[in-house]
């Protein structure tokens, strides 16, 4: 009741403010008037008795304030007060107004923006009901090094059969299926799924159903859902889709359903267009029953109230069972659960972290910048403080006024660094490299808002409280005195300020260190040769339907129909088949086996990256052949098998002999294990990606290992475009339905293979630039207020004889003893911060000293130039004027 | 009889029992104190009104527009309940003190 009172009373006071005033004025007049009245009846004239009443009343004005204050009205009113006077201030200097904003907005814009992409990636629950409850399931064999690979789909069926503590379990692979009928024949982005997969997400389609179990098994009718983007696309949102038959790979799948066009399965790439079941899909329901393979990613939803080491535990025990099941294939293995999520997240969590930590660190030097500013103009203002204390202002008062002032620069600089996060995520969106932005949408949504709010809150207390307090200590008297506003100030505030600077400058080596490691790092990354021909390649790719071309013998028919048809035309003679290419398709990683070698030894990999090529190939890709021969045109279907190993191979498993002539064993087609004859030996190359080393590697003809796609590469001086127009044509000569994919030139391949390096690179660079300029700009400030201030004693200085020379060391030395400070506490920080950056860093080490040597120079070099300006004004001091001054 | 100043944090007591005999403006309130005082104590008219508004926003009296007797507005004053509570407690608190007091000021050689 009272507290209901106490708020009404405040909410009027606020809100009906003009209306309070009226009543109070109103109720006090007519209490006047009333005396006035009473006065009058013993016959006093009105104006006597109203000037009477007046007297007797009192002071009407301070009445009036009491009552405000009464209704606890002082705090509003004095706060609305400080508004107006503090925005009258920023007005007033428009300069710092802006360089404060400003400065406040990048900050906080930058730390929104990276913020909403580390949320969105690595905080946010992922868009299924009980995220929590979802695990990746992999296999790993720690005897073996490896870590994390798929299973087979014999072994995951057996974890469905016999686990207790899954709800679901399910699997998904991609295989692309071309699509005919509608238009042009398109390449669809197909996941293959088990019938449980979408039950196990959650999710609902928009239309029709899932699959069923018996859908995916071999033998059943063909199904397919589609998603709602194929399905406006391509079928113009056609009503009577669901039952209807679309054609996939020559055959008719019938559509069951649609879902919905925010629906991503986990781990695959960003379009998705279809999903069909695993037992369906041409190439993957060939390895159904093999026991062994590794090449299936599978998810489970662990049971309601199920821990995630119970359902460890549980699958622990299966793997037990299925090693004695298949002991050839299975012994050693076990599964591994990790949160979905961050499987997810994977490689990109450390980057990202890293990147929040640097912007953090370019919030703190725009926090300490502005504190610099605001501690400035404190103590300039120092006589404006002391007259108010003078007349009777409490220092409470002074340091809330001071306060209001920073708060608002603070209110003003979140809402610009509000709208600036909010454009730099757009713009940061398409530099995403792709895995990033894959499964959720990376925007300013609440959570990134509270943030950035929180972070303007406490940025500005940071940068405003220190100067507030500074300023209401300041001596009364010192400061009022005449002169004190300039000769008076080497205390407390100008160490403060130096202290500020300092700080920004190590805050700057740390950044700008770390940029550069990232910058090194990018440039050694960029600079591996990849062992191949990089300039004037372009790649594209053809893919067989397996329905229409369904036997090696169609394959290779295919592919030298393609291969002459190509070379015919004119400047793409230099061309040749790879399956598959180079850093653009990932890799075929196959056991293999040397007949009549001794065991390897535990721990070497027994496995080499697997590439059918055309004879050409070696050719036109600049890879050096260093031993026997290359392939040639009598290496068919039909003649012996054979081989090429790659020089890491030949030095690994044949050290001091000679491989040709010997045998090669490789488990491909996955059925049945080949023996092939080593005829030569090549360089090595890098196929997966630059930083890690070439692998060992086996090419084979690709006449004895056709497969139901064709990729080119071409050495031309022609475009991409040109390639591709030309290419098309020879396939459509072939067969119209076939399209033509995938088309890039090698330099675009490799270029956005180090596409996340670049991006994070970039970032880096960025915030050290700006940490290098707010730096600069903090030690110019400090130094020359440093400067105006002991103007009068290097005039003194000067009359009694020092050189201008003497002046211009003596305020350089400030300035570097200022940055030596700064720049020593950096290194230490920023190289045990760089160990952090070490598992990212690429052929530089995390204390590089050619580094951290360039950064500690730069800085120097920045501080030095920073006080020029104010130096060269110190040895220009008029000692007449300067004298004079007082 | 000469006017007597009123005791410090007694204005608020005497407000409050001058309008829990009825609602009253403000100048009605200095009125009717001035009356059972019998014009003894003095007290400074404008400094009503801030002990008026302190006691409204602490929700012990509420206040209504509403028309005098010479026909004007004026804001009335009326006891709320918790006010009633408060005044019966100080009017406690103010005799049993002024009990001690007069018995302390009373008190003579011999019964010390």
């Amino acid at each position: 009741m009272r507290f209901r009172a106490r708020l009404a009373s405040w909410l009027r006071g606020i809100f009906l403010r003009s209306q309070g005033e009226r009543e109070m004025t109103a109720e006090i007049e007519a209490h006047i008037e009333a005396r006035a009245n009473d006065l009058m009846r013993n016959g006093t004239n009105r104006e006597e008795a109203l000037r009477r009443a007046r007297i007797e009343f009192g002071g009407v004005e301070n009445f009036k304030e009491e009552c405000r204050e009464a209704r606890g009205l002082a705090f509003f009113d004095s706060l609305l007060q400080d508004l107006r006077f503090a925005l009258r201030m920023l007005r007033k200097s428009p300069g710092f107004t802006a360089v404060a904003v400003l400065t406040l907005a990048l900050g906080i814009g930058a730390n929104t923006a990276i913020f909403s992409v580390v949320y969105s990636v690595l905080l946010r629950p992922l868009p299924y009901p009980h995220p929590d409850q979802l695990v990746s399931m992999f296999e790993t064999n720690p005897e073996k090094g490896v870590k994390q690979t798929g299973s087979s789909y014999v072994d995951f069926a057996e974890w469905q059969k016999q686990n207790r503590t899954f709800s679901f379990i399910a699997a998904a692979q991609r295989h692309d299926l071309t699509f005919t009928g509608n238009g042009e024949p398109a390449e669809l982005d197909t996941v293959v799924v088990t019938s449980d997969y979408f039950p196990l997400l959650g999710v609902k389609p928009i239309a029709g159903r899932f699959f069923t179990a018996e859908e995916n098994k071999k033998g059943a009718a063909p199904v397919v859902i589609i998603s709602e983007n194929l399905w406006r696309g391509r079928f113009g949102s056609d009503p009577e889709i669901v039952g209807h038959a679309i054609t996939l790979d020559q055959r008719p799948f019938t559509v069951v359903g649609i879902m919905p066009a925010g629906f991503r399965s986990p781990f695959f790439n960003e379009t998705q267009d279809i999903w069909i079941p695993l037992a369906q899909d041409p190439l993957f329901s060939g390895w159904l029953e093999r026991p062994g393979g590794h090449w299936l990613p599978v998810i489970g939803r662990v049971k309601a109230g199920v821990s995630r080491a119970q359902a460890q535990a549980d699958m622990d025990l299966v793997s037990a069972n299925l090693a004695k099941m298949f002991p050839a294939e299975d012994t050693g293995w076990t599964v591994h659960l990790n949160s979905l999520q961050r499987e997810i997240a994977g490689n990109a969590r450390t980057p990202l972290l890293i990147l929040l930590g640097a912007v953090g660190l370019v919030l703190l030097i725009a926090c300490a910048n502005i504190a610099n500013l605001l501690l400035a103009r404190a103590t300039s203002r120092g006589r404006e403080m002391a007259l108010r204390q003078a007349l009777g202002a409490e220092r409470g008062r002074i340091v809330r006024q001071l306060l209001t002032e920073s708060a608002l620069l603070g209110v003003l600089g979140g809402v610009a660094g509000i709208l600036a996060g909010y454009w730099s995520i757009r713009a940061l969106i398409p530099l995403l490299p792709s895995q990033l932005s894959q499964m959720q949408s990376v925007s300013l949504d609440g959570w990134v808002l509270a943030f950035a709010l929180l972070l303007s809150a406490a940025a500005c207390m940071g940068f405003g409280l220190a100067p507030a307090l500074l300023a209401a200590e300041s001596d009364v008297e010192a400061n009022l005195k005449e002169g004190a506003a300039r000769s008076g100030q080497g205390g407390r505030g100008h160490r403060a300020r130096r202290l500020l600077a300092a700080s920004e400058m190590a805050l700057a080596v740390i950044l700008i260190a770390g940029a550069g490691l990232f910058l090194r790092s990018f440039a050694s990354l960029t600079a591996v040769n990849p062992g191949f021909n990089v300039a004037h390649i372009v790649k594209a790719e053809i893919s067989l339907p397996r329905f229409q071309y369904s036997s090696p013998q169609q394959w290779n028919a295919f592919a030298k129909e393609l291969l002459e048809g190509i070379q015919a035309q004119p400047g793409l003679q230099d061309s040749a088949l790879v399956i598959p290419v180079p850093m653009a398709d990932g890799q075929i990683n196959l056991a293999f086996t040397i007949p009549g070698a001794p065991p390897p030894a535990p721990g070497t990999p027994s496995s080499a990256d697997y590439v059918s090529v055309s004879p050409g190939y070696f050719r036109v890709m600049g890879i050096p052949l260093l031993r026997g021969r290359i392939f040639n045109d009598s290496d068919e279907a039909t003649s012996p098998r054979v081989a090429i190993i790659s020089e890491g191979l030949a030095q690994f498993y044949f050290p001091n002999q000679d491989p040709i002539g010997r045998e090669i064993g490789i488990n491909f087609p996955p059925d049945k294990s080949v023996v092939r004859r080593i005829v030569g030996i090549v360089a090595d190359v890098h196929d997966v990606s630059l930083h890690k080393a070439p692998g060992p590697m086996v090419y084979v003809p690709y006449a004895q290992q056709p497969f139901w796609g064709s990729p080119v590469v071409v050495k031309t001086t022609q475009s991409a475009s040109a390639v591709a127009a030309a290419v098309r044509q020879v396939v459509r000569g072939i067969d119209p339905n076939l399209p033509v994919t995938e088309v890039a030139s090698m330099p675009d391949v490799l270029a956005s293979s180090v596409a996340e390096p670049r991006f994070r690179t970039w970032l880096l660079g960025l915030f050290g630039v700006v940490a290098l300029i707010l730096a600069t700009v903090g030690i110019f400030g400090v130094i020359s207020y440093s400067v105006s201030c002991r103007t009068q004693e290097f005039g003194v200085r000067i009359a009694l004889g020092a050189s201008r020379g003497m002046i211009g060391r003596m305020v350089l030395r400030e300035s570097l003893l200022l940055a030596a400070a700064g720049l020593s506490g950096g290194v230490v920080a920023a190289l045990a911060l760089a160990q952090f950056l070490k598992s990212q860093l690429y052929g530089v080490g995390a204390s590089d000293p050619l580094t951290f040597a360039g950064t500690v120079a730069l800085l120097l070099g920045v501080a030095l130039a920073a006080s020029y300006l104010p130096a060269r004004r110190a040895t220009r001091v008029d000692p007449i004027v300067a004298l004079r001054y007082e | 009889m000469d006017q007597l100043d009123l005791l410090q944090g007694t204005l608020d007591m005497l407000i409050l029992k001058a309008v829990s005999l009825g609602p009253l403006h403000g100048y009605g309130v200095l009125l009717r104190i001035q009356q059972i005082s019998k014009e003894r104590l003095e007290i400074q008219q404008g400094s009503l009104y801030p002990a008026l508004y302190r006691l409204e926003h602490q929700g012990w009296i509420e206040s209504e527009w509403g028309e005098s007797e010479n026909k004007r507005k004026a804001k009335y004053y009326r006891l709320t309940a918790a006010g009633k509570r408060r005044l019966q407690s100080e009017v406690e608190k103010w005799n049993t003190m002024a009990g001690v007091i007069a018995g302390i000021l009373d008190s003579k050689p011999e019964e010390v």
